[in-house]
């Protein structure tokens, strides 16, 4: 019978019981006080009731502590002490009643079987009342009829449950002990060893399905035939015997032993196996069980697995050369990305480390003539120049240059350390291999490794191929910084070495190549003096770089220069130089040109644009504006495009500045803002040509330089006042920009046209002088100055050569054009030059005014 | 035809070369200048006219050219009239050091072509 839960816990039950008693006895005691027959014993039914109170007292207090079957015997000593209550209080009464009760009670708070134990124990209590109250009643009589048979029958049912309950758990227990043994089997058979029960004489009592397969011996077959013939080879058998036997004898429960022994199986082969065997003790009875593991199994596993890792470390170092393949690969490529040979070697040197997971690594450099190496880069950060040139053959990188070989020391000799850094570490292992380019030895590169790391020869292929790698980064180093050097040399070459003086006019130029560019540009720049007195300005980008666009630039540089001195418009010296870029540079090649003619003598800028950023112009108001207008597509894109020129005024203080796009074109951002911060820049800047190109050099680029070549240009037109002091060249060319400045300083100076003309005839005829006295043996240049003195115009022409007195014809025709043109002329011949001072007092100030 | 500041242009009228100089005459053209014209008249030419009314600036190197040319046409019986405007530096220029001595100055260079012919 399955227990039911417990509903309430033994104290609910108590303390109920209790007040079931008091209500009782309180109620039996409550009957007293109404009217009743005589037959009633009051003092008995008292006494009974002060019991039941006690009763109930003593339960409640001891509840926390009560017992179930304490209970149940309490339940029961309520129901006799009705039975007397019953007795003393006579027949006619209701206390029968009162067994209801109880016999609630007892459903609802005990078990069924204890329940109706009670109501059993109610009816034979009640049943035995009537008997003595009145026997030959009927109700007595129906009670015995039905009662014996009910009660009888209840007993006989309770006792057949107690044996069918005793029934069921043998049976349960033996079918558990089957299934605990069919597992046990089952255990035994899945597992991987043999398992095997020997009795005390050596026979066979167990054999699992393992040993089935380990021997080749069914269960069938095996069980009940001695161990020792079945699987124990002849020669070990008498050691079986022993061993069997000193287990069995042994004292203690339980001894367990683990043996090395050969079996043999079924078909005669042998094996070499393990076996574990315990003594057990069964009863009385002594049996042997034992684990028989096959080794030749595991050893197979062992090497199996062996194998595995073998091929798993095989893998892996596959993985690890291809890894470093692909990593000598982008050691090259980010070595290479590196300007200048010096960065590529430390790149490649900190590279070479990484990927060989070495402690160290040098690379030594080779002379061209293959005598002496160098260190070119070192992980130990040895400054190259602080190691005198190792001779080939010296130390390992030497030897290994020297034999063209490889070389490995193991614990290398001090002396074979020819990177000083090297000194500090503690080097177990050095490898040394020559990299060659066209056949010679160009370098060595070295690598050691500090304990617990240890090159061995196995090494050797991976440094090769580092080595292989390293060889051909250096000579794609040495070509490219040829081909950059020459490309730069020839860029530098291109840019004038200094600007023209121009009279009246100032200069300046700046030029800085990329910051991180490799490469040259093709932007170029050039101030070419104009004959007249006017510049040219030039501003070029030519698309591309190295030294192909460093000898375009050439070309044209010199074209342009050729076009602008024969005296052509700008618009026809940008159309012939299209002409050229159109039919003789290489395909699409674009160029894009700025070409500016100032003119002082009026201050004009004419100017025309192919394709370049528009010029900005800085206004005597200090106000910067874009020269938008007369662009026109690049060079070298069209056949005949159309080159308009502008022209805008550029009054005196005014500055023109030329540049090219790396100067506004910011990466990401739109070429418009870069322009409008140029034209920030420009209008904070000073003055000055120079330092304006400093000043806004300085705060366009980045510390680190621009991204792309910048060039920058400025001309200034300088307002006149009222003295000067220029020089020119002794060359004949240099007669018109002199008149040029003159013709302009003395318009400022608010002179008629008609003097303006003469004044500058007779200075021309005092230039011309001087520039002949040159060929006697003067300087380079001579010197004009000039001075207002009220309405006095003082000129000297000063030169520094010696003077040779007018002879008849030209010269003679000169002085006496100064004479006639000028109010006074004073020759003053020093051995250091000549002087000539013309002075003139103006006859009418104001008159027709230039522009000035 | 222009080199450098000077801008020559040669011009038969018949048997007349009218020689067109521009630009500003000075040391670094004027020989040139005197050679290419002298080149420009063959000796068919009954004469030359130097037109200097575009001319800019003249100096003693261009009078000397100019005294240079009616020397050699002289001497090849052939006459020589130059024209400039007049109150034109050019023509002031001309003026101080007398050029008229050695060829008429005209105002206008069909005057000069028919003082020629």
């Amino acid at each position: 019978m399955r227990a039911l839960p417990e509903l309430f816990d033994l104290r609910v039950k108590a303390r109920s019981l209790a007040y079931l008693f008091t209500a009782g006895a309180g109620l039996g005691l409550v009957t007293l006080a109404f009217p009743h027959d005589d037959a009633v014993k009051e003092p008995q039914l008292v006494v009974l009731a002060g019991i039941a109170v006690a009763i109930a007292g003593l339960v409640y207090l001891a509840a926390e502590r009560i017992r179930a079957w304490q209970l149940h015997v309490v339940l029961g000593l309520g129901t006799l002490i009705l039975t007397f209550a019953n007795y003393y209080v006579g027949q006619s009464s209701l206390y029968p009643l009162m067994y209801t009760w109880t016999a609630l009670y007892a459903f609802y708070f005990f078990p069924l079987g204890v329940a109706l134990g009670q109501v059993a124990f109610i009816a034979l209590c009640y049943a035995a009342l009537l008997v003595i109250q009145d026997p030959a009643s009927p109700i007595v009589r129906w009670l015995l009829a039905v009662g014996t048979p009910v009660v009888v029958g209840l007993l006989i049912s309770r006792l057949l449950e107690r044996t069918g309950v005793e029934a069921g758990t043998a049976e349960q227990r033996e079918r558990a002990l089957r299934q605990s043994e069919a597992r046990t089997r089952l255990v035994l058979d899945s597992a991987p060893d043999a398992f095997i029960t020997l009795d005390r004489d050596g026979i066979i009592t167990t054999w699992n399905v393992a040993a089935e397969r380990m021997f080749g011996w069914s269960a069938v077959e095996a069980i009940g035939k001695p161990m020792r013939g079945l699987i124990v080879p002849p020669e070990f058998r008498d050691r079986h015997d022993e061993r069997r036997r000193a287990l069995i004898e042994e004292e203690g429960p339980v001894a367990t032993e683990v043996f090395d022994v050969v079996l043999e199986r079924r078909d005669g082969s042998r094996f070499d196996g393990e076996a574990t065997v315990s003594r057990v003790v069964v009863g009385d009875d002594v049996i042997l069980s034992g684990f028989m593991r096959d080794l030749t199994e595991r050893q197979r596993r062992e090497e199996e697995r062996d194998e595995l890792m073998r091929a798993q470390t095989a893998r892996a170092e596959a993985e690890r050369v291809a890894e470093m393949m692909s990593g000598m690969g982008a050691l090259v490529d980010a070595a290479l990305a590196r300007p200048g040979l010096d960065e590529i070697l430390a790149n490649l040197v900190a590279g070479v480390q990484e990927v060989l997971g070495a402690d160290a690594a040098t690379i030594f450099l080779a002379d061209e003539e293959g005598d002496w190496l160098r260190i070119g880069a070192s992980s130990q950060g040895t400054p190259p120049t602080s190691v005198d040139p190792i001779p080939f053959g010296d130390g390992l990188a030497g030897r290994a240059a020297l034999s063209r070989e490889p070389m490995f020391a193991q614990r290398p000799d001090p002396a074979d350390l020819r990177d000083p850094g090297l000194h500090e570490l503690e080097i177990d292992s050095l490898l040394a291999v020559p990299f060659l380019a066209r056949r010679a030895v160009i370098g060595v590169l070295e690598v050691c490794a500090s304990p617990p790391r240890r090159f061995t020869a196995d090494d050797l292929g991976m440094l090769r191929l580092a080595a292989e790698r390293v060889a051909l980064a250096i000579s794609h180093a040495r070509i490219y910084e040829r081909e950059h050097e020459i490309a730069v040399t020839l860029q530098r070459s291109l840019l004038p070495e200094r600007l023209p003086d121009l009279p009246g006019l100032k200069v300046a130029a700046s030029y800085r190549p990329a910051a991180a560019e490799a490469e040259v540009g093709g932007d170029w720049y050039d101030v070419i003096p104009i004959p007249g007195g006017g510049a040219g300005l030039v501003m070029g980008d030519v698309a591309g770089k190295g030294l192909a666009a460093a000898s375009m630039v050439g070309r044209l540089r010199s074209a342009l220069r050729a076009y602008a001195l024969e005296g052509h418009d700008p618009a026809m010296v940008v159309q012939r130089l299209n002409r050229l870029v159109w039919t003789e540079a290489a395909e699409s090649q674009m160029v894009t040109l700025l070409y500016v003619v100032v003119d002082p003598s009026d201050g004009v800028a004419r100017w025309v644009n192919a394709g370049h950023p528009p010029p900005l112009l800085v206004g005597g108001n200090g106000r910067p504006q874009f020269l938008e207008g007369g662009t026109s597509v690049p060079l070298g894109v069209m056949p005949f495009p159309s080159y308009e020129e502008k022209s805008a005024a550029m009054s005196p203080g005014s500055a023109l500045v030329l540049y090219t796009d790396g100067l506004v074109e910011v990466p990401g951002a739109h070429i418009d803002d870069g322009m409008a911060r140029l034209a920030e820049r420009v209008r904070d800047a000073p003055e000055e040509p120079k330092a304006l190109c400093d000043y806004v050099l300085g705060s366009l680029i980045p510390e680190r330089g621009a991204p792309d070549d910048v060039a920058l240009l400025t001309l200034r037109n300088v307002p006149m006042s009222d003295r000067f002091r220029e020089k020119f060249p002794n060359a004949p060319d240099a007669l018109a920009s002199m008149r040029a400045l003159m013709r302009r300083w003395l318009r400022h100076a608010g002179t008629g046209e008609q003097e303006v003309a003469e004044i500058t005839t007779a200075c021309g005829e005092a230039a011309t002088n001087a520039i002949e006295h040159a060929g006697a043996g003067g300087g380079e240049r001579f010197e004009v100055s000039g001075r207002m003195h009220g309405d006095e115009v003082d000129v000297s022409v000063r030169d520094f050569g010696t003077w040779r007195p007018p002879r008849e014809g030209d010269q003679g025709r000169g002085l006496s054009l100064m004479r006639a043109l000028m109010d006074t002329v004073q020759v003053t011949p020093t051995p250091e030059g000549t002087t000539v001072r013309l002075r003139r007092t103006l006859r009418g100030s104001g008159g027709n005014g230039g522009p000035d | 035809m222009r080199e450098g500041l000077v801008g020559l242009e040669i011009e038969r009228r018949g048997d007349v070369v009218v020689a067109s100089v521009t630009g500003e005459l000075d040391i670094a053209g004027a020989s040139r200048t005197g050679e290419r014209i002298t080149e420009a008249v063959p000796t068919s030419a009954v004469g030359l006219v130097v037109d200097l009314m575009e001319l800019e600036f003249i100096d003693s190197s261009g009078i000397a050219m100019l005294f240079g040319l009616a020397r050699s046409l002289g001497s090849r019986r052939q006459r020589l009239t130059v024209v400039a405007p007049p109150g034109g530096p050019v023509r002031r220029v001309l003026e101080i050091v007398d050029f008229e001595r050695a060829a008429p100055v005209h105002a206008d260079v069909d005057d000069a072509v028919a003082a020629l012919d």
